[in-house]
């Protein structure tokens, strides 16, 4: 009998099923998605293409390298999304209490539902009904918290159940590596395997106010986290905080111009997003990554708005204060947080009857062709160029929401 | 230096004076009062550098001399005592002080009064005579709607014109502007400068009620006098906009409504709406008033209907509701109109019924809502 059950269910290499349930041909092939110069990341990829050694998040230029046959896929997010709204669809009709994580992850907190059902036989028909309904393959773990639901997850995979039983989380933990504890990157497996600790159990072993010592706050999570304790509550429903976009260049570069431009769009994008969801931000956030690989990034707080222009003008004067190394620029990006339900104040001075009516025209006709039907003529010709996507981490959903984070910049 | 006089009396001036300092002061001696006596005249100074008071009354007194006493601790001593006679020595050579009263004695050190700020030059060029009542309702008027934003300068105060026989208030943060007019003020003069919204509310604290007060202005301040007491403040150097252009005057669709029932229906409405942008959505159709909110972070959401006269195209037009509350709870008509244009442009606030020497005019700005096509 659980105390506290924890379901975890996550959809296998969502993005590449997805894919092969719309086109079955792909189906047994290495399959990449993201994007296709030298410069893209792989967003996903296929079990057969991981056979290769390529493994998500990687350089496309290296995946290609592995694995010259691998077919590349630009993705379709609209088409990812609905999918994922399907799968979210069908568990909120039957879960008690359910935490999207990401567009591909679900936590589902089954206490107390032992004693009539059975957690684990319920969590074993809720999957058998997904596969039969939506026709892709999820995986997933039942145990007592998110961590270790997450962990047996990933070794449920791919297209598997686990049941972690109460008392057996630590010995279940102990023998793994380091490596799958959801919050320990590359960067910390490093410097945890330098330290001599590269399975779970002897991380559990170690004196939490030495890996304190170590790695702040983090470091007693994780011992937490490593003795299998965790109490995560399953947050039925967290509100983006932010909205983001970035863009790395296909080659790095120095012409202002085209950055300057290529932040307008991103304004005019994301202001759009704002606004169709009725929403006002109060921070602006500027980022610059330059060739060297540091990053830098600037804030303000701004009181609450959703007018391009307003937003233009402080994204414009952030760039010009943080852009200050006359160095080869790699990426920028946007950010607006600080949101709040609400529609733009309009200005008495500043704002004419003119621009207010053009704000609501060009958001109308984005609502019905897309968004980019329309846009400052300064950014025609720069749809025509070749240019990528990053691709943001799956897990960071509290903060940002997947959709906004995995944006794959469509053609139009 | 020394003198004797009524604590409750002392205690009555120096609340006056008291208004103008400020709570951090840039430096130590704003923390005081400049006391000088002359003859049988107590003169009590006060000042954040920007508004200055000064007030005087008779003392007992044989001795001239000044002292800056610290403001905080004399108003704490003279609240905590019962009304009698209190005698203050200074000992102007170290500028320490003594107040004796019936139960003991206070040691207290001041400062050197050759430091305190100078009070502004009382040279001035014209002069013009109002009631006080007229000053505390337009300062009651328009105080709300000044704007605490100090890269807009001219906004942060409240602008006054006089236009030979008419004086306007006029204040605006750009979200809502209130321009209100009086007719048959006696002056001679045209002239217009902006008071800064400080001095207007400590103004508004301290002017006796039903006094004529004599204001007098040169380029860069203006004067209050009443009473023994004057007023002086730094006006606002800036440049007022032209407000008068941006006052729609074709709005057609007017709507008539009770003022306290959508006061009292907007307080309870404003519970349920968002915290942090007030948001309110007005549905005007004939013969019925719409009013609604909504919270989603919390799921809360109200309705109200409410009986008015509309003439004109019925329309759905969103406020914050607040600045709707500030403005109709300023007002004192039973009846109030709201002219309205279109969803996107400002809609303006008058009495329904006029009032004879007063003009009073209220404009709010919507908030950006997506028009169904």
């Amino acid at each position: 009998m659980y105390d506290r059950a924890i379901l975890h269910m996550d959809l296998d290499s969502f993005f590449v099923s997805v894919e092969c349930l719309r086109n079955a041909s792909l189906k047994g092939k290495p399959l990449l998605i993201g994007g296709s110069g030298d410069r893209g990341v792989v967003a996903s990829c296929s079990y057969e293409a991981r056979r290769f050694g390529i493994h998500s998040a990687m350089p496309m230029k290296m995946a290609r390298r592995l694995c010259p046959d691998a077919l590349i896929l630009r993705g379709d997010m609209d088409a990812y999304s609905e999918y994922s709204r399907q799968v979210t669809e069908l568990i909120s009709g039957e879960a008690p209490c359910f935490e999207k994580a990401s567009i591909d992850e679900f936590y589902l907190d089954l206490s107390g539902m032992d004693r009539y059902f059975g957690c684990y036989q319920w969590g074993v028909d809720l999957r058998k009904r997904l596969i039969r309904e939506i026709g892709l393959p999820i995986s997933m773990a039942l145990s007592v918290n998110k961590t270790v639901s997450k962990i047996g997850t990933g070794e449920a995979k791919p297209n598997g159940s686990k049941e972690i039983l109460k008392g057996t989380e630590k010995d279940f933990l102990a023998p793994l590596s380091t490596s799958k504890m959801p919050g320990i990157g590359e960067a910390m497996y490093k410097k945890l395997s330098f330290m001599g600790v590269r399975t779970l159990r002897v991380l559990s072993e170690i004196p939490p106010r030495l890996l304190e010592r170590e790695f702040g706050k983090t470091g007693r999570v994780l011992w937490e986290r490593a003795n299998a304790f965790d109490p995560t509550p399953v947050q039925p429903y967290s509100e983006a905080k932010s909205i983001s976009h970035e863009q790395t260049f296909s080659q790095d570069t120095l012409d202002l111009r085209r950055i300057r431009n290529i932040l307008l769009s991103m304004v005019e994008k994301l202001g759009f997003d704002l606004r169709q969801s009725k929403k006002l931000c109060s921070v602006v956030t500027v980022k610059i990554r330059y060739a060297d690989f540091n990053t830098y990034t600037r804030q303000l707080r701004i009181p609450y708005t959703a007018n391009d222009r307003i937003l233009l003008r402080h994204v414009y004067d952030l760039f010009d204060k943080l852009y200050e190394r006359r160095q080869m620029i790699r990426l920028i990006g946007v950010k607006f947080s600080g949101l709040v339900h609400g529609h733009y104040q309009i200005n008495l001075f500043d704002d004419t009857e003119e621009d207010m009516n053009l704000l609501n025209e060009l958001d109308h006709i984005r609502k019905r062709w897309g968004p980019h039907a329309i846009g400052r003529a300064v950014n025609v010709d720069r749809k025509k160029e070749e240019d990528h996507q990053t691709q943001p981490s799956k897990t960071q959903t509290a903060v940002t929401d997947p959709r906004w984070a995995k944006m794959v910049r469509r053609w139009w | 230096m020394k003198f004797s006089v009524s604590s409750a009396e002392l205690l009555k001036q120096i609340q006056l004076a008291g208004g103008a300092i400020g709570t951090n002061p840039v430096l130590p001696i704003l923390e005081d009062f400049l006391f000088q006596v002359k003859g049988k005249i107590l003169t009590i100074q006060s000042t954040d550098l920007e508004t200055s008071v000064k007030t005087e009354m008779e003392v007992k007194s044989d001795q001239n001399g000044a002292v800056a006493i610290p403001a905080k601790i004399l108003i704490d001593t003279l609240k905590s005592l019962p009304e009698q006679p209190v005698t203050f020595s200074v000992d102007t050579a170290t500028n320490s002080i003594e107040i004796t009263s019936s139960y003991g004695r206070y040691r207290l050190a001041g400062e050197n009064p050759g430091e305190y700020p100078s009070f502004p030059s009382t040279v001035t060029q014209d002069t013009v005579k109002i009631n006080s009542g007229i000053l505390h309702d337009a300062f009651q008027k328009t105080l709300f709607a000044t704007s605490s934003d100090e890269l807009r300068l001219a906004m942060t105060g409240i602008l006054v014109q006089l236009d030979f026989n008419k004086i306007i208030f006029v204040s605006t943060d750009a979200h809502k502007l209130v321009k209100y007019v009086f007719q048959g003020v006696s002056s001679d003069v045209a002239t217009q400068f902006i008071l800064p919204k400080k001095t207007c509310s400590l103004l508004n604290n301290i002017l006796p009620p039903d006094t004529e007060i004599e204001i007098s202005f040169s380029k860069s301040n203006a004067f209050f006098s009443f009473g023994h007491s004057l007023l002086a403040c730094r006006l606002v150097d800036a440049k007022y906009p032209d407000y008068n252009g941006v006052i729609p005057v074709d709005n057609p669709n007017v709507l008539t409504v009770n003022r306290t029932q959508l006061l009292q229906s907007l307080r309870r409405i404003a519970i349920y709406a968002n915290k942090t942008t007030n948001q309110v959505a007005l549905q005007v159709d004939e013969g019925s008033l719409t009013i609604t909110s909504q919270d989603l972070d919390f799921s809360n959401e109200a309705t109200e209907q409410l009986a008015c006269t509309f003439n004109g195209k019925p329309m759905s037009i969103a406020f914050n509701g607040k600045f709707l509350i500030e403005m109709l709870s300023v007002m004192s008509t039973d009846e109030i109109s709201i002219r309205l244009s279109t969803p996107n442009r400002a809609g303006i606030l008058t009495p329904a019924e006029e009032i004879k020497g007063q003009d009073l005019l209220m404009l709010i700005m919507p908030v950006l809502i997506n028009q169904g096509h």
